[in-house]
């Protein structure tokens, strides 16, 4: 374990009980939404969590918001364990992790003001100082979240700003507490593409002067390209490849991650490419497939796929994928 | 990088909204206004009432049950007391435990209501079990034990109100708790590391509370109510009159026998006057805290000034619309221009994408193809036609055979458009059975069968229920109702926008397969750029209600002439540069009702000069397949 890590994740589970399939049966089942999850996190890094929908993506953020307790697996923050705190203990640890969420209309209060709604972070920790420190530290988190000049949003609601402003809002609630984290949980997926790039300029731009790092979640990796460091794909609750941006996008290894790419839509039709449409959708993480668990829909799977499940293989130094055939 | 600071909407306080609603509710007016007079009554009635009712003047039984006066202008009562005198004390009473009682039981149901909906699990079900017996006992017997056996007084009456009424309060607050736990904010407040105090306070009760409000009215009326039955029945305090008691005493004392009308009549329109102001009071505060839609029915709009026919394109099209205006009226404002003088045209086999952001008249624009507008859109312009029938001058019963036989439409949101109760199959079904009445019925199984599969869908799921199906499928059977009638035109209403990457790129190819298959035109309507790209003939980007460019696929994307339509290219992540940095385009589109003056695009627009500003530009024909609507193009022509 290297010290320059700000977050590491090891091992990281997370089952709901869904039931026992009859009255009498004796066996639970479960959900199996986060199962076996590593990953490394850096100061003023940017990852990126890619996967569709049912790939556990939104239980892994809440595990790391500690909105949920993990069923098994460690996550240590600069080296302390921080996967089981109590409710005191955490909230020391919450000024230093923020998390912004996808829809920015449902996410701010419609009752409370602007100003209110950025100040509770600091009334919730108990902020102590005058009342111009934090006025101060309120313009400030507003203003480096593009709300300028602040006192203008100062006094409004919600419903009076754009999805781009109220997005900018929850930004500057979370960076009021001076965070070292931000889970950005697919920001942008809810607007507009003509602002989906300030909003992602914006993260980008945190990470520099305030050396903040972000997990950027997303379902679209073709929204990650310049603004990550490296990027995870995620499939039914584990990282089936990860590596630098370039390393993922431009040299992908899985099978799975080859076709997410090749359906990403260009915006060029001279460049219709080939398509790697994969039939059906994820299946329930309630059964999960024997042996690896992408070959039901692999386009290249072989025979042992049923058998062996396989785990991160070490393609270059910071290039990894789950796969068989890279065995050979 | 920064936010517009211009927002057209003014800073109102929600108080000031809140008002500017309500007074627009009569209902909720009159009830308030029968309210303010009854406390005005209660608060003044010494100076009200002609006589001091604590006087014990010599009372001969000549003064008893006297018709109304000029001495006595609502007669006396079987007492000899001035019956207006009694009327105005009356309000303080029953007022006074009304409120009071009111006050106790919105106090034990708000809180009981709160605590249930935000702990849950054990306690809630203790909590709400407590509820439901408290609920079927019987109130009005269990009033009157409890009072029989304590001493009837006001106070003893405002208790066991206040203790009896609150299960209605409990169970609206805890289920509007649930729904506002629920909310994103919350969880926001919990990442943020709130309390759980915290969140009641500052998240949960001021969503609750205007649920609050309006129970509080009505439970006043209920106690109101509650107080005049106990009175009658003899239960009320006997130091103070209260309506109920008038009631009591009068019918007790043969005020009936003796036709003294008067004493019965005036304290029951008391209790009438007051009920009915709560009551009144009560719906309208709710109309105004859950508005509805009451205008959003389905009407079909004709336009309202006939133009020429337009000179059709020489080529024969499927679907033509020809400089199509759409207005929706605004009450006592300026009609919002939705859609203004939009033009296209539509072949066989074509595709076309019709791209723009949210708000720009996109979802109008395509209802108003099939004039499935709201009451408030009006067709103010131009002509829609298909093969050689022109839509919008059409009779509703023509209109309804190009409807889904000529022209279907798929919507977006795949969920909400099924019915939850019914099988898919079934509602397959029904769409032919309504739109083409003559099909043999022993052939529509077969004839669902073979929709399903070719959406690719197993036949074997057309028994099953919207819920058993993915988010892929559902959008799958969204499209084989669409094809039910065979229709030639199919406009897909942002059909993959809630769906993930794979997903999408699976209804894609479908929708182009069944192109490709049975011929079928399709209008694509969508906000992202990258999926037309991808498959369709031509582009039409609209912007604030307006073409902004319409042109070959290729020259949208590799010769676009509007500067939004390249502002949006840049802003479109693009996978075969990964390192390029996306730029965004500044400000927000115009709201419809609070159009610019010049060119709906000028203020965000990068190259904007003086003119835009002022003067909307034309449509200009850069070649006839090309059309941009910019000063720019005219100056370089």
């Amino acid at each position: 374990m290297s010290q320059q890590n700000l977050l590491e994740v090891r091992g990281l589970k997370k089952y709901f009980e869904v039931g026992r399939p009859s009255l009498f049966s004796r066996t639970v089942r479960h959900v199996h939404a986060v199962d076996g999850v590593d990953f490394n996190l850096r100061k003023s890094e940017v990852i990126a969590l890619v996967g569709e929908s049912g790939c556990g993506k939104s239980t892994l953020s809440l595990l790391l918001m500690g909105l949920e307790d993990p069923t098994e697996g460690v996550i240590t923050y600069e080296g302390r364990d921080i996967t089981h705190l109590n409710d005191h203990e955490r909230k020391g640890l919450r000024r230093k992790i923020q998390m912004v969420f996808q829809d920015p209309y449902e996410s701010l209060n419609p009752t409370q003001t602007i100003e209110e709604i950025v100040t509770e972070p600091l009334i919730v920790h108990g902020f102590h100082g005058t009342r111009e420190e934090r006025n101060t530290r309120v313009t400030k988190a507003m203003e480096d979240a593009g709300l300028k000049p602040a006192e203008v949003y100062m006094k409004r609601h919600p419903h009076e700003l754009s999805g781009g402003q109220r997005q900018r809002v929850v930004i500057a609630s979370a960076l009021v507490l001076e965070p070292e984290i931000i889970l950005a949980d697919e920001p942008v997926s809810m607007l507009d593409v003509s602002i989906r790039a300030e909003i992602i300029n914006l993260l980008a731009e945190l990470r520099i002067t305030r050396q903040i790092a972000v997990i950027f979640i997303t379902h679209d990796l073709g929204s990650v390209g310049f603004f990550a460091d490296r990027v995870a794909v995620m499939y039914l609750g584990r990282i089936v490849e990860i590596g630098t941006m370039l390393d993922v996008l431009e040299r992908p290894q899985h099978p799975y991650t080859k076709a997410l790419l090749s359906v990403i839509p260009v915006p060029n039709p001279r460049m219709r490419r080939e398509r790697i449409i994969l039939k059906g959708e994820t299946p329930n993480p309630i059964d999960l497939p024997t042996g690896c668990r992408f070959h039901p829909r692999c386009p290249v799977a072989i025979a042992t796929c049923k058998a062996g499940d396989p785990s991160l293989i070490t393609i270059t130094k910071t290039h990894q994928a789950a796969c068989l055939l890279l065995t050979k | 990088m920064e936010a517009q600071i211009k927002t057209t909407v003014p800073d109102t306080s929600r108080f000031q909204d809140f008002w500017g609603i309500f007074r627009k509710n009569y209902m909720g007016l009159v009830g308030l206004i029968m309210l303010f007079i009854a406390i005005f009554v209660a608060v003044f009635a010494p100076i009200l009432s002609p006589y001091d009712p604590s006087s014990t003047q010599d009372v001969t039984t000549s003064d008893i049950y006297n018709a109304p006066s000029t001495s006595h202008w609502l007669g006396t009562d079987d007492a000899g007391q001035d019956v207006l005198t009694n009327f105005i004390f009356g309000a303080r009473v029953s007022l006074t435990i009304g409120f009071f009682a009111a006050f106790i039981s919105l106090a034990i149901g708000g809180v009981l209501g709160i605590v249930a909906g935000f702990y849950g699990g054990r306690t809630e079900e203790l909590l709400m079990r407590f509820t439901d017996i408290m609920l079927v006992i019987p109130d009005l017997p269990l009033m009157m034990v409890i009072i029989a056996l304590t001493k009837p007084s006001i106070f003893n009456i405002i208790i066991v109100i206040g203790a009896l009424y609150w299960t209605t309060t409990a169970r609206v607050v805890r289920s509007q708790t649930l729904a506002v736990k629920s909310r994103k904010f919350v969880l926001r407040a919990r990442a943020i590391g709130a309390g759980k105090g915290h969140i009641i306070r500052h998240h949960i009760l001021p969503l609750v509370l205007p649920i609050l409000v309006v129970q509080a009215v009505l439970v006043v009326s209920s106690a109101v109510l509650a107080e005049s039955t106990l009175s009658f029945l003899g239960l009320g305090d006997p130091t103070a009159l209260s309506w109920g008691q008038m009631l009591n005493y009068a019918f007790g004392r043969g005020a009936m026998s003796t036709g003294a009308w008067w004493a019965l009549v005036v304290p029951g329109f008391g209790i009438v006057w007051v009920v009915l102001g709560l009551t009144l009071l009560g719906q309208g505060l709710e109309q105004v805290l859950n508005p509805r839609l009451d205008t959003h029915h389905l009407m079909p709009s004709r336009p309202t000034v006939k133009s020429e026919a337009a000179q059709r394109s020489s080529e024969k099209s499927l679907l033509e619309v020809k400089n199509l205006s759409i207005n929706y009226i605004n009450e006592g404002k300026q009609p919002a221009r939705a859609v203004e003088n939009i033009s296209f045209a539509l072949k066989k086999g074509e595709l076309i994408g019709l791209v723009g952001e949210s708000g720009c008249g996109k979802t109008t624009l395509m209802l108003g193809l099939l004039r499935l507008l709201p009451a408030a859109g009006q067709i103010v312009n131009g002509q829609v036609y298909f093969k050689d029938q022109e839509i919008t001058a059409l009779s509703d019963d023509e209109l309804n055979k190009i409807r889904w036989n000529g022209v279907s439409i798929v919507f977006q949101g795949a969920m909400n458009a099924l019915n939850p109760v019914r099988t898919v199959g079934d509602q397959i079904a029904e769409t032919i059975i309504k739109h083409l009445p003559d099909f043999p019925k022993e052939k529509i199984p077969a004839r669902v069968s073979e929709l399903l599969e070719l959406v690719g869908i197993a036949a074997e799921h057309k028994d099953h229920y919207a819920h058993q199906y993915s988010g892929g499928m559902r959008q799958r059977a969204m499209i084989a109702m669409a094809l039910a009638c065979d229709p030639e035109v199919v406009i897909a209403d942002e059909p993959t926008t809630a769906l993930d990457v794979m997903i999408q790129a699976q209804i894609l190819e479908l929708l182009d397969d069944l192109r490709k298959k049975l011929g079928l035109a399709i209008i694509f309507v969508t906000h992202d750029l990258g999926v037309v790209a991808e498959m369709c003939d031509r582009v039409l980007v609209m912007y604030g209600g307006v073409t902004a460019e319409y042109a070959e696929v290729d020259a949208i994307y590799n010769a676009p002439k509007h500067p939004y339509t390249q502002e949006l290219l840049k802003a479109f992540p693009d996978l075969t540069k990964p390192k390029k940095k996306l730029s965004s385009i500044p400000g927000y589109p115009p709201r419809l009702d609070a159009l610019p003056d010049g060119c709906r695009f000028a203020p965000r627009c990068p190259a904007a000069f003086a003119r835009c500003h002022t003067e909307q530009p034309i449509l200009h024909e850069l070649s006839s397949t090309h059309i941009v609507s910019c000063h720019l193009v005219e100056a370089s022509k």
